[in-house]
């Protein structure tokens, strides 16, 4: 299993690159070359993108995306070429590693309580957090727990795909893990759907007076 | 078993613990998600209007499901591939 799991590759003041951080290095410049050249040559599928994760995320917070959709949007999008990113050769997943979920998954912790504080004022917001004092506790548990569970949902399914796939590869070379493959992709582009949806949720709860 | 090297018996133990561990770990999630698609096929049948947003419900009830499944794989994987036992109690081994 040498190569399977994240390697540092070279140190940058110190601090050593990842094979993963490459990896996202080279998926940024795809996406921004593929919107660019998207956007100018083919603009309704992009409309029809961006309605898609409008409805999407809409009809999970239970209100117009418009002021949320930029962020959730990034998100979704990173993701799911972060998970899809793997089939090309020579190129790992950046979520194979976990400090991307658990980056993502920091974004949207803090992203809740600029959100919330944005829309109801700081002490709006934590008036609305504390209504019954003594559940302050426990929304800051699930506060954390839930970001925790992002974390690993994400790294453990992306994890568990590539492992099958790299296992039925040592055992069967041939055509069987060309299936596994189309299999990962599903799941990939499934758990980003997830965890933007998980996201949008997360944001909304907050968003709600408790009134 | 009586020229046991250090360590055996911790991997033995860890093989063994990983392997109950996912068949349980996977089983009951299963049934459970499984059980939770049947309701919702029932009220999408029932009522074909609403169907919208069972999925939508179905389908982040599912993904929270399916996630204490994923914490079992990756407490198998790190037993398997990064057993903190056996670097605790055999350093270098």
């Amino acid at each position: 299993m040498e190569g399977f799991f994240p390697q540092s590759v070279f140190p940058i003041f110190g601090i050593w690159v990842r094979d993963t951080v490459i990896s996202t290095w080279i998926m940024m410049a795809i996406v921004v070359g593929a919107a660019a050249v998207v956007g100018r040559r083919w603009p309704e599928a992009l409309e029809m993108l961006i309605d898609f994760l409008n409805d999407t995320i809409s009809s999970a917070m239970g209100r117009p995306a418009g002021p949320y959709l930029p962020f959730l949007g990034t998100l979704a999008i990173f993701v799911a070429v972060a998970n899809i990113i793997g089939i090309v050769p020579f190129v790992v997943s950046p979520t194979r590693d976990i400090n991307t979920p658990v980056a993502l998954a920091l974004i949207v912790f803090f992203s809740v309580y600029y959100f919330g504080i944005r829309a109801k004022g700081l002490r709006g917001y934590f008036k609305d957090l504390a209504s019954p004092i003594f559940m302050l506790p426990m929304e800051l548990i699930s506060h954390v727990s839930r970001t925790l569970s992002l974390t690993l949902r994400l790294f453990g399914n992306i994890i568990s795909t590539e492992l099958i796939v790299a296992v039925v590869f040592a055992l069967v070379p041939a055509f069987l893990p060309l299936l596994l493959v189309a299999f990962s992709m599903l799941t990939g582009i499934l758990q980003a759907y997830i965890f933007t949806v998980l996201a949008a949720v997360y944001i909304g709860a907050g968003l709600e007076a408790s009134e | 078993m009586a020229e046991m090297e250090p360590g055996t018996l911790i991997t033995l133990v860890t093989i063994v613990v990983s392997g109950v561990g996912i068949l349980l770990g996977t089983i009951t999630p299963a049934i459970v998600e499984g059980r939770a698609v049947l309701k919702a096929l029932e009220g999408m049948t029932r009522q074909p209007e609403a169907a919208n947003d069972l999925r939508t419900t179905l389908i982040i009830s599912m993904a929270l499901l399916e996630s204490t499944a994923i914490y079992v794989l990756l407490v198998c994987l790190i037993l398997i591939f990064a057993n903190p036992l056996l670097e605790r109690f055999f350093p270098g081994g």
